[in-house]
């Protein structure tokens, strides 16, 4: 900010201030001189007093001791008799007496006639300044977008920014004078007393406000307060600066009501999944000991009226059997996929590298004999569920060793194939009897085969199962095939440095 | 119920009771079983009151129990007993249609010594009740007080 200066007559200096001192003196001895003749000795003290005072006005203390004393000295001189020497008769003495508290007199006065004028100068540039500072500072306010405000404690508003005129439609003329409550129909959200009490006990108050603009609109604001106290601390003025944040309210207000619609959906939610939780529970009860008993009664009635059974009536009995035991393996399917929906992910590192010779180990029981060449690459740890992953991986690789059966060598390759930054892409590629790329949406469906259960067994819900848990971390799985040409599965993973994301 | 028998079998289904019998008679340990039918007659006759209140004192040697059971279920017998200095010591297995893990877990977290599925094939499902039948009646033996024969 820039600094008046306070506009002083200047301080002479030392030599110019001496300088002065000897021309007035010496101006006061020419004048005398010239009138002496005329017998006007009496002129001499008044203009040497005269010089004297002229000195003490316009320069410091040295050169006005210097005019007084060579005023002194010159009167003595030139007109006290004897002439022309600086003896002098004890009848002098009084004159001189006279002349000198005079001088004193004159010189004092002049010098504190000039401090005082020079205090009032410089206390005049002061104002001056204080006055422009403000001026300035208030051009300033007037730039921010803030509204700002100052009322007196009786609510008299006497300043009004151009944030205040745009944010409640007011020209400063309209509402400086004007009582802020009763122009903005504030309502507080305390009795005011309490918010007044924190403003003189803080000097501040935060709060919000809700205001009515000139066009009749209300207005949600955050408004601050600060106490301005004049020089003998008692209040005497409040800065109101108000942002309005009506918007903002009204979306905190909407999310709040979606955040309460969202936790009446969870709960609904939670509700229908313990309900789901209950009808599994019971479904892997209730349904699998009637199975139980179709099972083991025919068996008993095989046993028991061995005898008596035809060939034919022996395979009937075989079949209600076999069929029991494929409904227990479908139930129980069933019931592991509505599981991986249901339960929680437990998610930690696991190393696939591991998972995949876990799985490989899980499913060479159904291998036999048969010659299979596994070529497994690198892969990647990653946060996953453990057992949902390690479930997804025996089910692809099961479906390899499945499908290549009927092969004389069976080759299944299996390795991670480039995917984006943050997703990991396994593939499982075997050279199996394969699919018709047309079916390939109906791989993934629940009870959906390609193949008939005589000629490939199984549930069809493997490969549900493997998209849900793809889809619980969040990946995908998708096929490549051709008939008779092999196929490839890919399962994409969410890659993650951070176990909970 | 006279007789005094080395297992104790608690089931409601009769079906189910009739095929366990069928698969312990195989291995002649029929005739060592106890039958009740609810977790309330379980506790009847470990805590000899009721129907039970004149049968002698011993211990059965292992006790077969269902989880889904009427009027007290399987999981409440199971804390009874395992917080019972009296009967703590009693092998229990559970013995149930149900795959369920939280089922498994509560059933461990209260002590149990083991937890078998029946399976759906009778062929495994008799074998699984021979192998248990023969366990804990014959090779292990069960803490004193129990009933077994020489």
């Amino acid at each position: 900010m820039m600094q008046w200066e306070p506009r002083l007559p200047r301080a002479l200096p030392a030599i110019q201030q001496y300088g002065l001192a000897i021309l007035s003196v010496a101006a006061a001895l020419g004048v005398a001189l010239v009138l002496r003749p005329s017998s006007l000795n009496s002129f001499a003290d008044p203009l040497f007093l005269f010089a004297i005072a002229i000195t003490a006005w316009y320069t410091g203390p040295g050169p006005t001791v210097f005019a007084l004393v060579s005023s002194f000295l010159i009167v003595d001189y030139f007109f006290i008799e004897p002439l022309y020497t600086l003896r002098m008769t004890t009848e002098d003495i009084p004159h001189f007496a006279i002349f000198a508290v005079f001088a004193s007199v004159v010189a004092r006065f002049a010098a504190v006639r000039r401090r005082v004028e020079q205090d009032l100068l410089r206390s005049r540039g002061e104002l001056e300044n204080e006055v422009a500072e403000r001026t300035q500072q208030a051009s300033l306010l007037n730039l921010t977008h803030d509204s700002i405000f100052v009322r007196d404690m009786d609510f008299v508003i006497t300043y009004w920014n151009r944030g205040a005129e745009e944010l409640y439609g007011w020209t400063p003329e309209e509402a400086v004078g004007k009582r802020s409550n009763d122009l903005l129909q504030t309502a507080f959200p305390a009795p005011y007393e309490e918010l007044r009490a924190e403003l003189l006990r803080s000097g501040r108050w935060e709060g919000e406000l809700r205001r009515t603009k000139s066009d009749g609109t209300e207005v949600v604001v955050a408004s601050r307060w600060s106490l301005r106290r004049d020089e003998q601390e008692r209040p005497a003025a409040i800065l109101e600066t108000n942002n309005d944040i009506t918007e903002r309210k009204r979306w905190e207000q909407e999310i709040s009501k979606l955040n309460l619609e969202l936790g009446k959906r969870t709960a609904e939610l939670e509700v229908s999944n313990k309900e789901l939780e209950a009808f599994a529970y019971s479904v892997s009860h209730d349904l699998r000991a009637p199975l139980r008993h179709m099972s083991g009664f025919t068996q008993l009635l095989q046993k028991h009226a061995a005898s008596r059974l035809d060939d034919k009536s022996q395979r009937f009995v075989t079949v209600i059997q076999e069929s029991a035991k494929r409904m227990g393996s479908l139930i129980d399917d069933l019931l592991g996929f509505s599981r991986i929906g249901r339960a929680e992910t437990r998610k930690a590192l696991v190393s696939l590298e591991q998972l995949v010779q876990e799985a490989i180990a899980e499913v060479r029981p159904e291998t036999g004999q048969r010659k299979i060449v596994w070529n497994v690459g690198a892969l990647p740890a990653l946060y996953g569920d453990r057992s949902m992953l390690r479930l997804a991986l025996v089910n692809l690789i099961s479906n390899a060793v499945k499908f290549t059966r009927t092969r004389p060598q069976t080759e299944i390759d299996i390795g991670c194939s480039g995917g984006k930054e943050d997703q990991v892409v396994v593939f499982i590629r075997d050279n199996g009897v394969g699919f018709d790329m047309k079916y390939a949406n109906k791989l993934f469906g629940v009870f959906q085969r390609l193949h008939s259960s005589e000629a490939f067994e199984g549930t069809g819900i493997g490969l549900a199962t493997v998209q849900r848990i793809a889809h619980r971390h969040g990946g995908r799985v998708w096929a490549e095939g051709l008939v008779d040409q092999g196929a490839t599965f890919y399962l994409s993973l969410a890659h993650r440095a951070e176990p909970n994301l | 119920m006279s007789v005094l028998g080395r297992i104790l079998m608690v089931e409601d289904d009769a079906k189910d009771v009739e095929l366990t019998l069928t698969a312990l008679e195989e291995y002649n340990l029929a005739n060592e079983v106890v039958v009740v039918h609810d977790g309330d007659e379980a506790l009847d006759y470990l805590y000899q009151r009721g129907q039970f209140k004149m049968r002698t004192g011993e211990n059965p040697a292992v006790m077969l129990l269902d989880l889904k059971l009427p009027k007290v279920d399987g999981l409440e017998v199971l804390q009874q007993i395992k917080s019972d200095e009296k009967l703590k010591m009693i092998p229990v297995v559970v013995l149930t249609s149900s795959h369920e893990e939280k089922d498994m877990v509560a059933s461990y977290k209260l002590g149990v010594n083991a937890y078998v599925v029946k399976p759906v094939d009778f062929h495994e499902f008799v074998n699984a009740i021979k192998e248990l039948g023969a366990f804990w009646a014959v090779i292990n033996e069960p803490p004193p007080g129990s009933v077994k024969k020489n």
